[in-house]
C-alpha cells in the first residue's frame, strides 16, 4: 500500500478511536510530543501503558479470586490503572476504573467482579486498536526510512 | 504494585536541542512510581525547550539517594557532580509518598532547599494545603499537559537564575524576561485577589454599621 494511503488509514483509525470515546484529548497531547527528534514517543508510551495495564489486570484478577477480598489493595491497583489510562488518554478504560473504585468503596464484590470485566473488555478493545495503529505507524516509518537511504 | 523496573532508575536524558550540560540547563528530578507517567513527564519536559535535563526515578527512596539525603547526610544534592535544580514528584507512591519526600527535602540542612513541585491525580484541597503548608512550591494536577510544563519552566528558570546569580553563567534574555514576567503576573494576581477580599470585608462592615445606625 502507498504511504499516503497508509497515512490516511492511520488517521482514519485514530479519528474513529476519538469518535468512539476510546481516546480523549490527552492522547492528542502525546501526539504533539512526537516529532523528528522523538519519532517513537507515542509507540513507547502506548507499549508502556499496555505492559503496565496487563500487570495490574493480572493482580486484580488474583485479588478478586480470593475468598475474602482485600478491597484496599484492589482499590490501590485500580487507582494506578485509572492514573495511567488518564495520562495516556484512554478514556473508556479510565471511566471503567472510576466505576470500579465506586464498587470498591462500597465493598461490593459482585459489583467489583462486573466492573473488572468491563475494565478488561475496554482495555482489550483499546489494545487491539493500538496494535493496528502501531503496525500502521511502523509500516509508514519503514517506508520513510527506505526512501531516505 | 509499585514494582521497581530496574532499567528506568536514575535515567538521565539531555534536554532537546541544546545538548547536555549546556548553559542555563535546569536539572529536574522526576519521581513517580508509574513508568507511563515518568515517560510522559520526561517527554513533556524535553519537548518544552532546550533547558531541561531529566533524571527519572521510581521511588522516594531512590530520590533520597540521588539527593544525598539518606542516613542523615546533609551534602549538596548532586548527580554526576551537578546540582538538582527542581524536584517534580508524584504524591501517591508506595512506602514513601511525595509528601514524605517533600518533608525530607525541606528539612534538610543545606543553605538553600530545592524547589519541590507535587503532581497528583486527585484535586483535594486538603492535600494541596497540607503540601503547601510544609513548603511545596507548586501543585500540579495530573494528567500533565504542555501548559503545566511551561509554568514549571518559568518557575524553574527563576529558581535557576537565583541559584546561579553571581556566577559566570549567562541566561538568555528572553528566558529571564519570561521568568520575571511570570513572577510579576503571579504577584499581581495574588494582590488583586487580596484586594477583592479586603473590599468585600469593608462592604460588610459598612453594611452592618448602616443597619445598626437605622435601629
Amino acid at each position: 500500500m502507498a504511504p499516503t494511503a497508509l497515512q490516511e488509514k492511520l488517521n482514519g483509525l485514530v479519528n474513529s478511536m476519538f469518535a468512539e470515546g476510546l481516546l480523549d484529548e490527552q492522547f492528542q497531547q502525546l501526539q504533539m510530543l512526537q516529532d523528528g527528534s522523538n519519532p517513537g514517543f507515542v509507540a513507547e508510551v502506548v507499549t508502556l501503558f499496555c505492559e503496565d495495564s496487563e500487570r495490574i489486570l493480572a493482580e486484580l484478577t488474583k485479588l478478586m479470586d480470593q475468598a475474602v477480598v482485600d478491597y484496599s489493595k484492589v482499590d490501590a491497583y485500580v487507582h494506578q490503572l485509572k492514573g495511567s489510562s488518564s495520562s495516556v488518554g484512554a478514556q473508556n478504560v479510565k471511566l471503567a476504573c472510576i466505576q470500579f473504585r465506586q464498587f470498591c468503596e462500597d465493598n461490593n464484590k459482585e459489583g467489583c467482579m462486573r466492573a473488572l470485566n468491563v475494565v478488561k473488555h475496554e482495555y482489550y478493545h483499546l489494545r487491539s486498536k493500538f496494535e493496528t495503529m502501531l503496525h500502521l505507524e511502523n509500516r509508514i516509518q519503514a517506508y520513510e526510512t527506505k526512501q531516505q537511504s | 504494585m509499585g514494582e521497581v523496573t530496574e532499567g528506568d532508575n536514575g535515567k538521565v536524558n539531555g534536554g532537546g536541542g541544546g545538548g547536555g550540560g549546556g548553559e542555563g540547563e535546569v536539572r529536574v528530578l522526576v519521581v513517580d512510581d508509574s513508568a507511563v507517567d515518568r515517560r510522559i513527564v520526561e517527554g513533556l519536559l524535553k519537548r518544552s525547550g532546550t533547558m531541561f535535563e531529566v533524571i527519572a526515578v521510581d521511588s522516594g527512596k531512590k530520590a533520597m539517594e540521588i539527593l544525598g539525603l539518606n542516613e542523615g547526610k546533609a551534602e549538596s544534592p548532586t548527580v554526576n557532580d551537578k546540582k538538582i535544580d527542581i524536584i517534580l514528584t508524584d504524591y501517591c507512591m508506595p512506602e514513601m509518598t511525595g509528601y514524605d519526600l517533600l518533608k525530607a527535602v525541606k528539612e534538610q540542612s543545606c543553605p538553600k532547599s530545592i524547589p519541590v513541585v507535587i503532581m497528583s491525580s486527585e484535586n483535594e484541597p486538603q492535600r494541596i494545603n497540607r503540601c503547601r503548608a510544609i513548603g511545596a512550591d507548586d501543585f500540579i494536577l495530573k494528567p500533565l499537559q504542555t501548559k503545566d510544563v511551561q509554568k514549571l519552566r518559568s518557575y524553574a528558570t527563576s529558581m535557576a537564575l537565583a541559584s546561579k546569580a553571581g556566577t559566570k553563567r549567562k541566561m538568555p534574555l528572553d528566558l529571564m524576561a519570561s521568568s520575571w514576567a511570570a513572577f510579576w503576573l503571579d504577584s499581581a494576581r495574588r494582590f488583586s485577589f487580596y484586594c477583592v477580599i479586603f473590599l468585600c470585608w469593608c462592604a460588610l462592615i459598612l453594611y452592618e454599621r448602616s443597619l445598626n445606625g437605622n435601629l
